[in-house]
């Protein structure tokens, strides 16, 4: 017998799901229904992750096993920190694009609603599995339903991105069935902590052939992620998808930083075995050249969109460079810096848009060629200034003010969490007093900076254009539509404020990542991580 | 405990009041100034009232815990330097508020500049008492981009945008790398704590990173404070009103540079890397500053070129390595703040009265602001070092050190001379200013009419020549205790003599001033010819434009080099991207091979049996076939998959999987049909022999595609033969067969798995399923066919018309036509229902027997297709009318219900009812819940199907109707009645 | 047999790749069903290949590896079919889509000028 409490576990696939069942039904002839039903859900899911944070806040992991079969061949659902923390960010993500969406983008075309509702069952369904394959059809779900959200409106620029988009997440979706399928030939398993617990007593003749298949799903993985140089894809679909959906999208690449995060860990963290840091120089390697492209990507981007699809690169190299280094508290640090870097995309994204309204077409080009031959050095200083300001609009304020958070969001510069995120990772990436720096670390911290000053770079000189030098007309801005950006960033200076209890839950998450056998003995049982005693 | 509340108010109530300050209407700026003003004033009050403990040598103290984890407090600390720096900032602050309340117009939206500055003087307030460095760090960024705003509030002027630019930029980078500095440096000592950093000194110095962090923290420290070669952009920043230039350029911004190389002195210098980067920054600077400022013909620009030097003088001061250098740095940074203060606001009204700051325009002023003429004098004579003023005493102590600064380096003797130098210079800029602006004839042609500005806009002008005047007489008096507190903070017990007197007899420092004041003097008048002449820059320097190569440098780096690297680094073409995935895949697959090697199988491969061998030649020619003709002859293409997918087929239905051939067959039927509707929207393309189209591959790509092509797959059989040929000890399956029966209830394993013990796969599934179909309807709603594909194929064109036409047009009328393709008509329409039959009959035994929802949705999918096809669109759905999303909806209602009714019973989620009843189970149809969950499966399976191939369908209905490169009507986009149930 | 599977997983998959090279979306799509089947095919094979083993239990039987192929596998190619199916359904509806709206049916929504 299970106490409904631990139904909570299953809740949030199962309210997103119903609700997206329920919407196709009413259809678009009822949009009050729909918007009712999508509110509902939205809201649910925000508390679902309030009680689900708190009761993820223990050494134990809960364990939900689908159909009350034993984890050892049954699916079974993990809640442990990590998980809650990816719920709690998809929900209030899902909260902000939902609510933003109500303005106009809903209605750009049909079935925006169940299509929103299976993104958010999806994604949830991928944080919470603990079993391979589930894994699987959960990024499927997800992408599904992303691949509706991304085409939202249709139009050319979005169905050339995501023709693009399509194609390449098929080819990673093979390449994880590959993976997946290698896994159970060579293990007999699906269930990963039953994997972690094989891990070591995998037969030496046939380790190499599961290290391939895994290898084979990392690459799947890392596609997800867009890595460089697998994630050319990422910019321009971000950059076409309509606001709302962008911003639910910026928080799907973290699914793949997740995917690595839970599996590389568990598999080859320090209780790997022989297997133990596999790749490991791989995932360090591919997040700094990811870093290092997303940042001139970011410094090249023509139009704020594709600036922020830039962004989402570097924050993906940031997170899996991080988790690279294999070290705990780095990725205790790397945990805040998710937090905080998609609730700044999400805010960016939904931002953009509004932005956008208020100019001319091309103007971002013409602001760099202004610049290119020098703005203003013509003019000599004598010229009397004149000494009357310009009043800015109320919204615009806003607008620029919330730009300019957002900026210092992502390039990790003070007062808010971005700033916290970035010294979380380096601090302990230079360890305690006395302690021998590797290089890897001078190099990652360097990354961090170079990467934080070209965003400051890229951002300002794009910003000043967009907010001083052709003031924009004043953009008509629901509050709906303002509101959702205000809720994620004030979510980061909360997360500014409190950074000590949020760096303590997520250093537990970490520490809990890297020395897996509770998480193992929690899904199988005791015996299950000591291999000797298994039946 | 009052001391906290004292810290934290200081650095709160700025921000607090810029907060308050937003608020207020755009043009309410006594409101504006008056709560700046007061919030100035309280915390002048504030510092003012930790004076007693600071000059009894005791430290205020303020601690929260922030990160723990990571050693982070937010703690505050104020000693008496920092209470010195305190004062500086509030009560300059308090001023520059006083001043600007006049200054700006009153159409100005002053509360945005007010806010802007609460804001930056809460930021620089945090700076100073800051008692750990990364929350120093964090304040000094938080400075940057508050003077970015307050240089930008002008915004809609070029220079200001620029001059904010270049400001922001070049300040914000150094914050990072006094970031990155801070950071080793805590990891050298072990906390980020003020205390223990500075209790550290010697450990720092030792340390193998000593020269990283230091260098980190100089770079942070000197573009602060405009130090050669990063002063460029404080010139510019004159773009900002002038109280904020009054402010930035005395007791604040660029004080902060110089501010934290005395903070960190006592643990920082005294090495000779300290000596040369700090020492020869400033010695240039100084230098350099002080004889550009003499050509400027800007009164601002004069005077921020002016503080560029004084910057450069403290700054070689504390390069210095003497105890007595700091004290003299520490004296003339008070100093420099009261004359350089005054004297910008002096140039600010200046500008206010007159309309210009261009010196060559002005001279006179005298005559028509006299009052103003004397403060400015006074001020001037200061920064000139002019004895009984304050800027002699810190001078002559200067003067002092350039001659006893004993230096492991040769070159420090020159010292005396370019402190000589630089004095001369800024004697001859000081007399520029007031000789240029207040003497000679009246000015002619000014914008304005020039009088005397408002008292209360004079009053802290006279204020701070004041404290000048007042320094330079009675220094020990005034300034002595607050220094005294300010260097025994810094140096602790170990401060070395000096004094305060003006009159230290007749020594070699005095004789220096002499000498610059008598060459300055000169320097002027030689100069005059030129100066007149009014070319613009000064000689020599003129040549080397810090801002342009600055732009130049920024423009090529961040855009130009950006953009080639992004084309080189990057792709936007889907081709390459595949490429990558597919050899980064292969690679990262046989580097795990690679790396150890893999023993042989556990199993013995079975024999090999001659018809699947043929099955397969078959196959494998079909697949390459495939790929060879899939460019010119789609048809053939569809064909030979098929064939492929046949063989796979059989495959399955060999090794013993009917449940897969049963699928597979079906999917393939749908998914051709599906294609075949696809295939006339595509472009003709004909191979013409000989012809080299616009995009045919060179042969190396050709080779390397095919190169790629064969490794994936050799890899991929390669890995499938290593994985045939092993069985792992222990297999999920056998849970699945022992208990398939017994507690699954249903004989077929497979569909036991799929409906219960893995049932959450196939709920996912069916709502992949679910959303593609819905992404697809939507999309196809906006359906707009190329115009090249438009008119009715030839096919149809050549046949004959009416009836021809109703093959694919599919109109209703077209079946009355009678004999055309009646007889397949007629079986189809005898075949329809006994596919349903067969559908049912799969769905029902799916769980013993091969079979289950899914084949069986196909299969009515595939009856309704064949409707379709032989019928016409019309004429199907005149008699059958299909409501595809009731479909969908309805079936993943009842699946997940199904899966849901477990949660009443106390069960998790997806439990069978089967699997808890214990009731013995016979005949029947055993298992009633997953039954159900089965019929959801059908039900959506038929939906979805339905859904994109009855919308592909209604594309080929619309072609002829929507007219090319215009979106369709709605009435025609919509495919109604068929999806009735979705449309809006 | 093993060998004889493989090698047509291994052909499959070859051509898939090739075509999924080709600029033209139809080459894609058809090549991305030559490659779910090779991989379909090469889920399957990994429970290891049995012929004329029984696929069906008998009613109160509890079945072992013995005497059964491993069900396992099949229900994975089964989902991995249905997903395989539906997107490439879709992957066909955007083709459409962006022919039409591109008016070219590469990939890249626009030919290489070159």
């Amino acid at each position: 017998m299970t106490a409904w409490t631990d139904h909570l576990v299953a809740a949030p696939i199962l309210v997103p799901m119903f609700a997206g069942a329920l919407m196709i039904l009413a259809g678009d002839r009822w949009r009050g229904a729909v918007v009712a039903l999508g509110l509902a859900s939205t809201v649910t899911l925000v508390g679902l992750a309030v009680v689900l944070l708190g009761m993820a806040d223990a050494p134990e992991v809960r364990v939900y096993r689908k159909g009350d079969w034993p984890a050892a061949f049954g699916i079974v659902l993990v809640h442990d920190r990590l998980s809650a923390l990816m719920l709690a960010l998809v929900a209030v993500l899902g909260l902000a694009a939902f609510v933003a969406s109500l303005a106009r983008w809903d209605r750009a075309g049909t079935h925006f609603h169940p299509l929103f509702q299976f993104q958010l069952m999806g994604l949830n369904g991928a944080f919470l599995t603990g079993d391979l394959f589930n894994l699987f059809v959960f990024f499927e779900v997800m992408l599904a339903a992303s691949y509706g959200l991304a085409l939202h409106g249709s139009g050319t620029a979005r169905v050339r991105a995501g023709l693009h988009y399509l194609i390449v997440n098929l080819v990673a979706s093979l390449l994880f069935l590959i993976g997946v399928s290698v896994v159970y030939g060579i293990s007999g398993t699906l269930s990963m902590a039953d994997l972690a617990a094989r891990m070591r007593d995998v037969a030496e003749a046939d380790r190499a052939l599961l290290e391939t298949g895994l290898a084979v799903m990392g690459i799947a993985f890392l596609i997800k992620a867009a890595v460089w140089p697998l994630g050319f894809w990422l910019p321009g679909t971000y950059a076409a998808a309509a606001a709302p959906a962008a911003a639910i999208l910026s928080i799907l690449s973290k699914v793949g930083v997740y995917a690595v995060l839970r599996v590389w860990l568990l598999l080859f963290g320090d209780e790997g075995g022989a297997s133990a840091g596999f790749g490991g120089t791989v995932l360090l390697a591919a997040g700094l050249l990811t870093i290092a492209f997303g940042s001139i990507a970011v410094l090249a981007a023509q139009s704020l969109p594709r600036m922020a699809g830039a962004s989402v690169l570097v924050s993906s190299g940031t997170l899996l460079a991080a988790v690279g280094t294999g070290q705990a508290a780095v990725t205790g640090g790397a945990l805040l810096y998710l937090a905080s870097s998609v609730l700044a995309l999400g805010a960016l994204f939904l931002l953009i848009e509004l932005v956008e309204r208020g100019r001319e077409v091309g103007a971002d080009v013409l602001a760099v060629t202004r610049e290119a031959f020098g703005s203003g050095e013509e003019e000599d200083d004598l010229r009397e200034p004149e000494a009357v300001g310009v009043a800015i609009p109320a919204m615009v304020a806003v607008l620029g003010l919330s730009f300019i958070a957002c900026t210092l969001l992502l390039a990790g510069l003070p007062p808010l969490s971005g700033f916290l995120a970035k010294f979380a990772i380096m601090a302990p990436l230079l360890g305690p007093a006395g302690a021998l720096v590797p290089t890897a670390s001078w190099v990652l911290i360097a990354a961090l900076v170079l990467s934080g000053l070209a965003t400051v770079v890229a951002m300002v000189r794009t910003g000043i254009d967009i907010f001083w030098a052709s003031p924009l007309a004043v953009p008509r801005v629901s509050l709906l539509e303002i509101a959702p950006v205000g809720l994620l960033l004030a979510l980061c200076a909360g997360l500014t404020v409190a950074a000590g209890p949020v760096m303590d839950y997520t250093l537990a998450a970490a520490s809990a990542l890297h020395a897996p056998s509770p998480y193992v003995e929690g899904v199988l049982g005791p015996i299950a991580s000591r291999p000797e005693l298994r039946p | 405990m009052p001391e906290t509340v004292l810290l934290l108010a200081l650095v709160a109530l700025p921000f607090a009041g810029a907060l308050a300050v937003t608020l207020l209407p755009t043009h309410a700026r006594n409101a504006a100034a008056g709560l700046a003003g007061g919030i100035a004033l309280v915390c002048l009050m504030l510092v003012w009232a930790a004076y007693p403990t600071v000059s009894a040598g005791g430290v205020l103290r303020a601690e929260f815990a922030w990160i723990p984890a990571l050693g982070l407090n937010f703690s505050l600390r104020m000693d008496g330097f920092a209470w010195l720096f305190a004062g500086l900032v509030t009560g300059i602050g308090a001023l520059v508020v006083l001043y600007a309340r006049y200054y700006m117009a009153a159409e100005d939206p002053v509360p945005r500049f007010f806010a802007f500055l609460l804001a930056f003087m809460g930021a620089m307030t945090g700076v100073v008492i800051s008692g750990n460095l990364i929350q120093l760090a964090f304040f000094w960024e938080l400075t940057s981009l508050f003077s970015f705003l307050l240089i930008g509030y002008w915004q809609h002027t070029a220079a200001a945008r620029d001059g904010a630019r270049m400001a922001l930029t070049i300040t914000a980078t150094g914050g990072l790398a006094l970031f990155a500095g801070v950071l080793v440096l805590g990891h050298i000592v072990g906390s980020y704590e003020l205390d223990a950093v500075l209790a550290a000194g010697d450990r720092i110095r030792e340390h193998a990173l000593y020269p990283v962090a230091l260098a980190l923290i100089l770079l942070g420290a000197l573009t602060k404070s405009a130090q050669f070669p990063f002063h460029f952009w404080l010139p510019h920043a004159m773009a900002a009103p002038t109280p904020v230039s009054a402010y930035l350029h005395s007791a604040t911004l660029v004080k902060a540079g110089v501010f934290l190389l005395a903070r960190l002195w006592p643990v920082l210098s005294g090495t000779d890397a300290w000596f040369l980067i700090v020492g020869s920054a400033g010695l240039v600077t100084l230098l350099v500053g002080a004889y550009v400022a003499i050509f400027q013909n800007d009164l601002k620009g004069l005077l921020a070129y002016s503080t560029i030097s004084h910057l450069g003088l403290i700054t070689l001061l504390l390069g210095l390595n003497s105890e007595l250098a700091l004290v003299a740095a520490v004296f003339h940074i008070l100093n420099h703040a009261a004359f350089k203060c005054s004297l910008f606001m002096a140039a600010g009204i200046i500008d206010h009265e007159t309309g210009t700051r261009d010196i060559r325009r002005l001279s006179g002023l005298n005559r028509s602001m006299p009052f103003t003429a004397r403060l400015a004098l006074v001020a001037a004579a200061a920064m000139a070092g002019v004895p009984l003023l304050n800027g002699f005493l810190s001078k002559e102590m200067f003067f002092a050190e350039a001659l006893s600064a004993d230096t492991p380096f040769g070159l420090m003797n020159v010292l005396p001379f370019a402190a000589m130098l630089f004095s001369a210079f800024s004697v001859a800029y000081s007399l520029r200013f007031i000789h240029g602006a207040f003497s000679g004839p009246v000015p002619a042609d000014l914008p304005r009419e020039p009088h005397e500005p408002a008292g209360w806009m004079r009053l802290p002008v006279e204020i701070l020549v004041l404290i000048c005047i007042g320094v330079g007489v009675l220094p020990a008096a005034t300034i002595g205790p607050f220094l005294d507190i300010a260097v025994r903070s810094i140096l602790g017990d170990d401060v070395p003599y000096y004094s305060l007197a003006v009159w230290h007899g007749f020594n070699l420092p005095l004789l220096m001033s002499i000498i610059a004041l008598a060459g300055g003097v000169l320097l002027y008048l030689l100069l005059q010819r030129r100066l007149r002449s009014g070319i613009e820059g000064e000689p020599l320097l003129r040549r080397i434009e810090g801002q342009r190569i600055f732009e130049r440098t920024m423009v090529f780096l961040s855009w130009r080099l950006a953009r080639r690297a992004e084309g080189l680094a990057g792709t936007r073409r889907l081709q390459p991207q595949l490429r990558l995935i597919v050899l980064l895949a292969v690679l990262a697959a046989g580097a795990a091979v690679w790396l150890r090697g893999f023993g042989p199988g556990n199993l013995p491969a079975s024999p090999v049996d001659p018809v699947l061998a043929l099955v397969w030649l078959v196959g494998g020619t079909c697949a390459i076939g495939a790929a060879w003709t899939a460019k010119f002859h789609r048809l053939a293409a569809l064909i030979l998959l098929g064939g492929a997918g046949l063989a796979v087929v059989i495959t399955f239905v060999w090794f013993s999987a009917p449940d897969l051939a049963l699928t597979q067959l079906t999917v393939e039927v749908v998914t051709t049909v599906l294609l075949l509707l696809g295939l006339r929207w595509l472009p003709k393309r004909v191979q013409v022999p000989g012809d080299r189209g616009p995009e045919v591959l060179t042969r190396t790509r050709r080779l390397r595609d095919l190169g790629l092509a064969v490794a994936a797959g050799g890899g991929l059989a390669a890995l499938s033969y290593a994985v045939m040929t092993r069985v792992p000890p222990e297999l999920l399956a056998q849970h699945f067969l022992q208990r398939g029966y017994t507690e699954g209830g249903g004989t077929n394993v497979v569909n036991v798995i799929l409906v219960d013990f893995r049932g959450f796969d196939t709920l996912g599934e069916i709502f992949v399923v679910a959303a593609v179909a819905l992404t697809a309807y939507a999309l196809l709603r906006r359906f707009r066919p190329a115009p090249d594909s438009v008119e009715v194929p030839e096919q149809q064109a050549h046949a004959d018309g009416a009836t021809a036409g109703a093959a694919v047009t599919g109109r209703g009328e077209a079946r009355e036509g009678g004999d055309w393709l009646l007889v397949p008509f007629t079986l189809t329409r005898l075949v329809f229902p006994a596919m349903l039959i067969v559908a049912v009959f799969l769905l029902l035994r799916g769980h013993d027997l091969p079979g289950g929802g899914f084949s069986a949705g196909m299969v009515v999918a595939i009856a309704i297709i064949l409707q379709y096809i032989i019928g016409g669109t019309d004429w199907t759905e005149d008699r059958l009318r299909l409501r595809p999303h009731l479909w969908i909806g309805t079936g993943l209602l009842v699946a997940s219900g199904t899966a849901l009714a477990a949660l009443a019973f106390g069960r998790p989620f997806l439990t069978t009812y089967f699997a808890y009843a214990e009731l013995p189970v016979i005949g029947k149809v055993p298992t009633a819940s997953t039954l159900v969950f089965d019929i959801g499966i059908f039900a959506l399976v038929v939906g979805a199907t339905l859904l994109m191939l009855v919308a592909l369908a209604h594309q080929s209905v619309r072609g002829h109707r929507a007219t090319p490169r215009r979106p369709a009507a709605p009435a025609a986009s919509a495919p109604a009645p068929l999806v009735a149930a979705g449309d809006g | 047999m093993e060998l004889v599977v493989s090698l047509a997983i291994g052909v499959m998959a070859g051509s898939g790749v090739w075509l999924l090279l080709r600029p033209r979306t139809f080459q894609v799509i058809i090549g991305l069903s030559l490659l779910s089947y090779a991989v379909n095919l090469f889920i399957f094979s990994t429970g290891g290949l049995r012929t004329g083993a029984a696929a069906i239990l008998e009613k109160g039987q509890e079945g072992s590896l013995a005497q059964f192929t491993d069900p396992l596998p099949q229900a994975l190619v089964l989902t991995a079919i249905v997903i395989g199916f539906a997107t490439t359904a879709l992957l066909l509806v955007v083709l459409l889509a962006a022919r039409g709206l591109t008016g070219t049916d590469h990939v890249d929504g626009r030919e290489r000028d070159r």
